[in-house]
Order: structure tokens, then sequence, then C-alpha cells
């Protein structure tokens, strides 16, 4: 259980983070504003049907980018601030084990980044269900669950990068270079990828395994995953429209599954085996 | 008991071997001091002592437990000052010691504590405002959290002032009497010499000395040199005092013998010459300082 006390601690110091602050106010606004405009102006952003599940899978697209850009901001220096610093003598000092440090620094960082994700969708959500009626609340709430699992990934990424190097500076380059290659430029690789495939052309019609491609992304797996989970959701979409044994929604849950297992057991091996 | 046992302990890294088969024994309830000039491998011990680095070769055990595989187990035993460490600036000087309380299950009473490293006042205060000895003396605090059997403490002295060097060591040998094993690195000789029971000095990574400080003044060639003014410095006089038992070396300048002795013989040193038919007409004695015996192990100027 000495997690626990990494945890708190951790917990206590990455709250302090003013640019965190300053970040989450945004956030904040954003979907303060984005639940304003879809409540009131049905016609042009529900397509008439307003609903729990269709202000969800709105939020979806402004949460993805909250996640990605706040985790960055609130775990790259989780480890390797540490050990530039030296602090992580002083928390090594005491009897953690390194596991013990990272699974810590995972739980700290990912309350953290939940606070603000809870106050501003829970805040639009009351807003929301004061306003429209019906609003299908339990939808709402497993989209408001399901971002918590997207930021928990998040989390894992990129601790699991800290732990992988002692340099600050390194971490939030590669931190950032991950936030680029998936989030800002993977649609147009994975179109270079199917470019490349076929023989330097595009095809007439995209093949089956690009939606594959196409969930890697951890945003992508969470807006995916919405439709394996919202009961509402379910049937209408994230099945990429493709006849394979691959094509559900399950895919993103799988793909966060993976996000919050595998670069974290990277990192955690690296840190394990690192002189500090 | 030994609370340290390091055999044949080799680090290196890359091309740079930064301790070099280091072999070292620390019995239960001493006053180790660990000296020598900054860089010469110090830290690295005590970083393999506390698995924060990892040896390309040797073994180590610390309380009787590998230091490698049951370091977890040493650390809740065990309490640390290192070297190089830097405070967590957005948490108070009580939150650190609040996270070392619940890190070691330790249910002391933590306002005695900061009120014995002098930091109840500054207690709520983030610690990212402290000065360097404040920090110092927190990350004492948090060392001696939880009543630890080992205290390893890596350059405590760093940064305070003579009086919080003092009260350090004044910690330090209460923390003996409740009957810790202090292990206590230092470059700076007097910082050691005053509370130690014993010391070893480090030079490039190599073990060049190991005893305590009188048994390491006389290893380093006599106490004591004495120096005295005769009438005349006949030859007969020179040669009874160099065949005399405790005598290491005499050298003539003048009318002036120069005799480094040990501490015992100098009183007799007088009476040759007397008995040699030399008038003395002055002398003057002192005791090899710890500076030049701590030079003549590393080769190095100290640092103040």
């Amino acid at each position: 259980m000495s997690w626990a006390a990494v945890a708190k601690k951790d917990f206590q110091d990455a709250v302090r983070s003013r640019a965190l602050w300053g970040l989450s106010v945004v956030f904040l606004l954003f979907a303060l504003v984005t639940t304003y405009a879809y409540v009131e102006f049905p016609d042009m952003l529900a397509g008439g049907d307003q609903s729990g599940v269709g202000l969800a899978l709105y939020l979806a697209g402004i949460a993805g980018l909250f996640v990605s850009l706040a985790a960055i901001l609130v775990a790259y220096r989780a480890l390797a601030g540490e050990r530039e610093s030296g602090s992580i003598k002083l928390l090594l000092g005491l009897p953690h084990t390194r596991t013990d440090v990272v699974l810590g620094k995972v739980i700290g960082r990912s309350g953290v980044l939940m606070l603000p994700i809870l106050v501003a969708f829970v805040l639009a959500g009351v807003y929301a269900a004061l306003s429209l009626d019906p609003f299908g609340m339990a939808d709402y709430l497993i989209f408001v669950l399901m971002t918590l699992v997207l930021a928990l990934a998040y989390v894992c990424i990129v601790v699991g990068i800290s732990g992988s190097t002692g340099s600050t500076s390194r971490a939030s380059a590669l931190a950032v270079g991950f936030f680029l290659l998936f989030e800002l430029l993977w649609d147009g690789i994975s179109i270079g990828v199917v470019y490349v495939a076929n023989g330097f052309s595009l095809p007439a019609t995209f093949p089956d395994w690009l939606f594959v491609v196409n969930q890697i992304p951890p945003s992508s797996a969470y807006s995916t995953a919405l439709f394996a989970v919202i009961p509402d959701a379910m049937g209408s979409g994230g099945a990429g429209g493709i006849d394979a044994f691959y094509g559900t929604p399950w895919l993103g849950v799988v793909m966060l599954a993976f996000w919050i297992v595998v670069p974290l057991a990277i990192g955690l091996r690296q840190f394990n085996a690192a002189d500090l | 008991m030994t609370a340290i046992d390091l055999d044949g302990v080799t680090k290196r890294y890359g091309d740079v071997v930064a301790l070099d088969d280091l072999d070292l024994t620390i019995d239960d309830g001493e006053i180790f001091g660990f000296l020598g000039p900054n860089g010469a491998g110090k830290s690295t011990t005590i970083n393999i002592l506390l698995d924060f680095v990892r040896p390309t070769a040797g073994s180590v055990e610390v309380l009787g437990m590998n230091a490698r595989t049951q370091s977890q187990a040493i650390r809740a035993r065990t309490g640390v000052l290192p070297e190089g460490f830097q405070v967590y600036e957005r948490l108070t000087g009580r939150q650190h010691l609040q996270f070392a309380f619940e890190s070691k299950g330790a249910t002391q009473d933590m306002d005695a504590l900061l009120e014995r490293v002098d930091l109840l006042d500054a207690a709520d205060r983030k610690a990212g405002g402290y000065s360097k000895g404040m920090k110092q003396r927190l990350t004492l605090a948090m060392a001696l959290v939880g009543e630890p059997e080992l205290l390893i403490l890596d350059e405590p002295t760093t940064g305070l002032d003579p009086r919080g060097a003092r009260e350090v060591r004044e910690i330090v040998r209460q923390e003996r009497e409740r009957g810790a094993t202090v292990f206590f690195s230092s470059h700076i000789l007097e910082q050691v010499q005053a509370v130690c029971d014993r010391v070893g000095i480090l030079r490039e990574g190599e073990l060049v000395a190991v005893d305590t400080i009188d048994g390491l003044r006389e290893a380093a060639g006599g106490g004591s040199s004495l120096s005295v003014t005769v009438d005349v410095a006949t030859d007969e006089a020179v040669d009874a005092v160099r065949s005399m038992d405790g005598v290491h070396e005499v050298t003539v300048q003048d009318s002036t013998l120069s005799v480094r002795c040990e501490e015992g013989v100098k009183t007799r040193v007088i009476t040759t010459i007397e008995d040699a038919g030399v008038t003395v007409e002055d002398f003057s004695t002192e005791e090899t300082s710890l500076e030049e015996l701590f030079m003549s192990y590393t080769g190095e100027e100290v640092q103040a």
C-alpha cells in the first residue's frame, strides 16, 4: 500500500500547478459554452433530437483534445522531473519500491487530471439535465466515466514516457512528439499507409484494416469506445461500416486498454533498471 | 552485528571507474565518518547502499539484507539524508514530514521533531521558500522519522552555518545514544573528526584508509612535531635523537632541529639533546594538523 502515500503526496504537489489550473479554466469554459450551444441551438448542432448521448458525443471532441494536452502538462515531469531535480532521492530514501512510486504517480496525477474533467462535466451535465427533458442521465454518466478512462490512459502513457528518461526536456519532447504523431498527424499518416500499401496510389475504396489503424490514437479509440459502452449509442456508429470481426466499437476499448498497459510497462521497466 | 558490509564493490560509468573494489564493514552502533574530496566516490557508495544505483560488481549488505533485492525493507529501517536532493517546492515542511510519517508508518510527535531541527516556526510554509540550510534540516528531520536503526547522511552539514553544523553533530550523537548506527559522509574533515568513532578515507574510488582518528594520525607518520632551538646543533646530538624509538624524522636548519615524533617521546627528545651536551634555548611543539593528515591521504587541497 506504499503507493497510496506516494499518490497522496504527488496529488498535493501536482494539483498546485498553475499551468494546469489555467488550462482547466479554459476547458471548463469550453465545456459550458459547448453545452449551452448544444442546448440552445438544437437545429444547428443536435440535428433536432437532443439527448444525453447526443451531448456526450458532442463533448467528446473537446474532451479528447483537453485530456491529451492536460495529461502532458500534468505528467511529463512525474518521474523525469524528480530525477532531474534530485527529489527522487527524497522519495526513494523512504521505503517505497520503484514500482510503488510509478503506481503512486499514475494514481496521483490521474486524480489531478480527473478533477477538472469532473468539475466541468458535472456542471455541464447539471445544466443540460435541467434544460432538456428527457436527458438520459445514465448515458451521460457513462460518457463521463469513459472520459476518466481516457484520462487514465493518457496519464499512463505520459508517466511511462517520463519514467523512461532522467531528463525533463527529453520527456517533454517525447510527450509532445506523441501528441503530434497520434493526435494531429495520424489521419494523414493512416492515409499515407494506405497509399503506400496500394502501390503508391489511393484505392477506390479504403481497405477494412484502415479502421484498425484509425483506432490507434487514444482519443480516437475513446470516441469509438463510446459507441460500445453507451447504451443509446450502440449500433449507431463506431464500427467503421465494415464487415470484419474487428468492425466493432469494442476495438476502441481494447485500444484504450493497450494504452493503459503497454507504455507504462515499458516506462516501469526502464525506471526500475535506471541508475538515479 | 554488522550494519553495512561492502565486499569488492566496483562501479563503472562507461570508462570511468567511480568505485574500485571497495571493501568496507561498519559495525552496529558506531558513528562512521566517510571522508574524501568531492568526486572521490562517497555519494556513489551511498547511492549503492540505497539501491539508487547498481554496482558493476561486488556484494552489498545493509542491516544483514541484500541491498539490491531487499532495498525496501532496508529503507524501512534506515533514515536517509541524500546528496544533491531537492525538496518539493510546492509542499510545506509539515507536508514533507507527513509524507515521511505515512511512508514509514511512524507515530512519533511531529512537532517535537520539527522543534528538534529548529523548523517548527517555518513548518507551515512552502519548502520552496526555505534557505539551503532549512531544506537540509527538513531532510534531516525526514531521516529521523521512525527512529531508524541506521542513519545514512550524505554531506549533512553542507549549507549549514557553524552553529547548524554543530547541531547536526549533536543530533548524530543523540541518535547513536539511542542505539542507531550512523554513516556520515563529508569532504570536510573537521565535521567528521568531532563525532566519529572511525573514519574511512576515499580517494578516486579507492578506500585508502580506515581507522580511528588517532590511529590515522599515527599511521600518517607520527602525531607531533617538535621544534628545538639549540646553541649549536652538533652531529652527536642529532644522531642521538635520530636513534631514539618513536622518532620518525629529524631535520636540521641552522641551530633548529625539527623532530617528527610520537606524542609520548617529546620530553625525552629534549633530555636526549641536553645529555649530548647541547644547550636547549627554546622549543615548541605542534600536533600534525588533521588537514595535513587528510591531505597526506588524499593528495589534495582540503576544501573549506
